[in-house]
């Protein structure tokens, strides 16, 4: 007995300190959440462990260009700081991750955050609370279709929820004009993750095929778990189709299988890759399992710090990047990561935004700032591609409507070469 | 979940230090006390089945996958209460818990962890087969959400009136034949105990308890359920909340939930390896460490402590 009334003194202790921790941290802010006259605190999730990692460049390319800006002066007086939380790209994880950013860090808004399933396990938290949850990393459509009218059976508009990067289907229909113009009658087979990120791709190649639809004459699903030996195997089915076209609609691991497969069975169709894996990351560790790559067709929307070494943007890039150096973001890139200049160019947006938000930002004003998004011509955001544009307004909720068209030369050592107009890709 | 019913002090102590937290911890704390409150259940149900009936399961979380899916569905079809929809899940995973403890009744050891590691592999791929009803990797969203202070109520009433019902349950005959399955099955025949009966019986009612855990999982996540959050790591995580938990303690499955339901979220907040990168890193070797310094888990540090009590 002596022992149990120890105890629970013991834990009643415990609880008392509980309270009293939880109680101060509780304690209101006054003003803006995350806004001091100093600083600006924002957060997001993003996979920097687990199976999507390879995604991890992402927000430290942020952090790099927030320590760029903040090195510069900040915005309005204030640095940016951003805190990164690894949810492990697990939407059972997600919402107590972005709570305790919400409540613990009270941050300003949510930031960049990647992952198309992270992003719809949250928005209903974030949207009943107006705290916004912006340039969200995954090209899925709902980001841009729910904001004037509700998705889905709980009757809120996820207003305070937006995008960045151009929307899939939109991507798969200029494949699907690009095919046709250079077969009329091409025999297209397709490759695709068996979920809604490749069926969306899917259904947007169907669109823009129209009355040619029937023109796709195989298709294979295959799910994120497979092996490299099972995606082999479909492309090994697709192949004996006989169609002269690919098209693969997955994420890279099962990409760098299908363009290796299709080197080793000695096939060689018109080969069409999604942006999502055409990172030339991705490419060549294709290349290193065997992979050809000459001739394939993808698109792209930002600058390549390899094949454009030159241009402005990706010299200031560099010197982002350069000045990393002894911190603890310095090995987080690799030359010519898409995903670094990705990031790079999500940050531009912020810091643009938030500097059309006022002097003293609030979470509305930044809102209505990115809702008036006109990166264009003078105000470009140096690191997407030259003569696009960053833009929204009451009508437009996709900030990113164009693509340019790209063709990997030169093999094992090779780069992507853009080709081309920018199109629009719409959405 | 002694047979013996705790100290009715600790029960009161419990319930009202219980009631009390919400007015006293900012929100995001009552989220973390809820995600506590959820593990808790699926804790308790799965020490059911390892500790009293000495069969182990690594698939649990698939049982938790078929209860979140029947509360986000069964919202999203036909509005039904929440609450029901907790009842519907207990049901539905009480009977494929039976039936799971058919073959369970022809395996054990290292068999009966590989099916049930099957099942924790291959329940979250159905979605992704049958997208139209069970929403593909575009999730289920409920048509109802709820706030964290609702979410912490229910679950550890839920926690409370199960926990009860483990007690009424274990308390007597049926928990000393469980127990005497565990520790000899060739006994337990001898001495009239029906091996089927039982061992499917503890199937059953543990799949219960991991779905009404799966249930409330969903609501803490906005009412939307995704294969992803169903991965084989959530029933890994219900394993080692049983184990750290030990056996037949209310402390013990406090403690082991606490350990699972706080764990991830503590240990990003650990110096130098804590850090972004090092969550799991962390969990990893605090399983290492309790299982090393208190291989009976919680339970057994509590029975060491009453010994020396008496002593």
């Amino acid at each position: 007995m002596a022992v149990n009334r120890k105890k629970v003194g013991a834990l009643l202790c415990v609880l008392a300190v509980t309270a009293a921790v939880a109680g101060t941290a509780a304690a209101s802010h006054k003003g803006t959440p995350g806004v001091t006259k100093a600083q600006i605190t924002i957060g997001g999730t993003f996979p920097l462990t687990g199976p999507a990692s390879l995604y991890a460049t992402i927000p430290a390319a942020e952090q790099a260009y927030y320590a760029y800006v903040n090195a510069h002066g900040g915005v309005n007086g204030r640095k940016i700081k951003d805190i990164v939380i690894d949810d492990q790209y697990d939407p059972g994880q997600t919402p107590t991750d972005v709570q305790k950013l919400v409540e613990q860090d009270h941050v300003f808004a949510i930031v960049g955050s990647l992952g198309t399933a992270p992003g719809l396990a949250t928005w209903g938290y974030l949207n009943q609370h107006k705290i916004p949850q912006v340039l969200l990393a995954t090209g899925d459509a709902y980001w841009g279709n729910c904001v004037h009218r509700t998705c889905d059976k709980t009757n809120i508009k996820k207003s305070w929820t937006m995008g960045w990067q151009p929307d899939y289907p939109g991507e798969a229909r200029l494949y699907a004009k690009y095919i046709l113009q250079q077969n009329p009658n091409a025999k297209i087979a397709v490759l695709y993750q068996d979920d809604a990120y490749g069926k969306n791709y899917l259904a947007g190649l169907r669109t823009g095929l129209g009355s040619h639809t029937s023109q796709i004459i195989a298709t294979q699903p295959y799910t994120v778990t497979d092996t490299a030996q099972v995606v082999g195997a479909h492309v090994g089915k697709l192949a004996q189709s006989g169609a002269d076209t690919f098209v693969i609609f997955a994420t890279p691991a099962a990409a760098i299988a299908a363009l290796a497969t299709e080197t080793a069975i000695h096939w060689s169709p018109l080969t069409i890759l999604n942006n999502v894996s055409a990172n030339r990351v991705f490419m060549l560790l294709a290349a290193k399992n065997g992979a050809s790559l000459n001739g394939v067709v993808s698109t792209g929307y930002v600058e390549s710090q390899t094949a454009q070494p030159n241009l402005s943007g990706m010299k200031l890039a560099k010197k982002i990047i350069d000045a990393t150096k002894n911190t603890s973001l310095e090995t987080s890139f690799s030359e010519g990561d898409n995903n670094l200049v990705y990031g790079l160019g999500v940050a531009w947006t912020f810091v643009d935004a938030l500097k059309h938000a006022g002097k003293n930002p609030t979470r509305a004003s930044l809102m209505k700032a990115l809702r008036s998004l006109n990166e264009s011509k003078k105000n470009a955001n140096p690191f997407v591609y030259p003569g696009m544009s960053v833009e929204t307004s009451k009508t437009r909720t996709f900030p990113m409507e164009q693509l340019i068209f790209e063709k990997w030369a030169g093999g094992a050592t090779g780069d992507w070469k853009t080709f081309g107009n920018v199109l629009t890709s719409g959405h | 979940m002694s047979t013996r019913l705790p100290a009715l002090g600790s029960l009161v102590v419990v319930a009202a230090v219980l009631s009390a937290l919400p007015f006293t911890l900012s929100d995001y704390h009552v989220a973390l006390a809820a995600q506590v409150g959820i593990f808790f259940v699926g804790v308790l149900g799965l020490n059911i089945l390892t500790g009293y009936s000495g069969q182990i399961s690594i698939g649990h979380g698939a049982f938790m996958a078929i209860g979140g899916y029947t509360t986000a569905i069964m919202s999203r079809d036909h509005h039904t209460n929440l609450v029901l929809t907790m009842v519907m899940a207990f049901a539905i995973c009480f009977a494929l818990g039976l039936i799971l403890g058919l073959p369970a009744l022809r395996l054990s050891g290292v068999y009966l962890a590989l099916l049930t590691f099957a099942l924790a592999v291959s329940v979250p791929q159905l979605p992704l087969q049958y997208s139209t009803f069970l929403g593909g990797s575009g999730g289920v969203q409920s048509s109802t959400t709820v706030s964290n202070v609702w979410l912490y109520a229910a679950a550890w009433t839920c926690s409370a009136i199960l926990f009860a019902l483990a007690w009424l349950v274990l308390r007597g005959r049926t928990g000393r034949a469980l127990r005497a399955v565990r520790d000899s099955e060739i006994a337990a025949t001898a001495s009239g105990v029906s091996l089927p009966l039982y061992k499917t019986f503890a199937f059953g009612i543990s799949a219960a308890y991991a779905g009404v855990a799966g249930s409330l999982f969903v609501l803490a996540t906005n009412g939307f359920a995704q294969p992803t959050e169903f991965s084989v790591t959530l029933s890994l995580q219900l394993l080692i909340g049983a184990a750290v938990a030990g056996l037949g303690s209310l402390w013990g499955v406090l403690a082991g939930a606490a350990f699972v339901g706080l764990l991830p979220q503590v240990s990003t907040s650990v110096p130098v390896i804590g850090s972004a990168h090092g969550r799991d890193v962390v969990f990893g070797a605090m399983v290492v460490l309790v299982m090393l310094v208190l291989p009976g888990g919680f339970a057994g540090l509590f029975d060491r402590l009453r010994a020396l009590g008496r002593a």
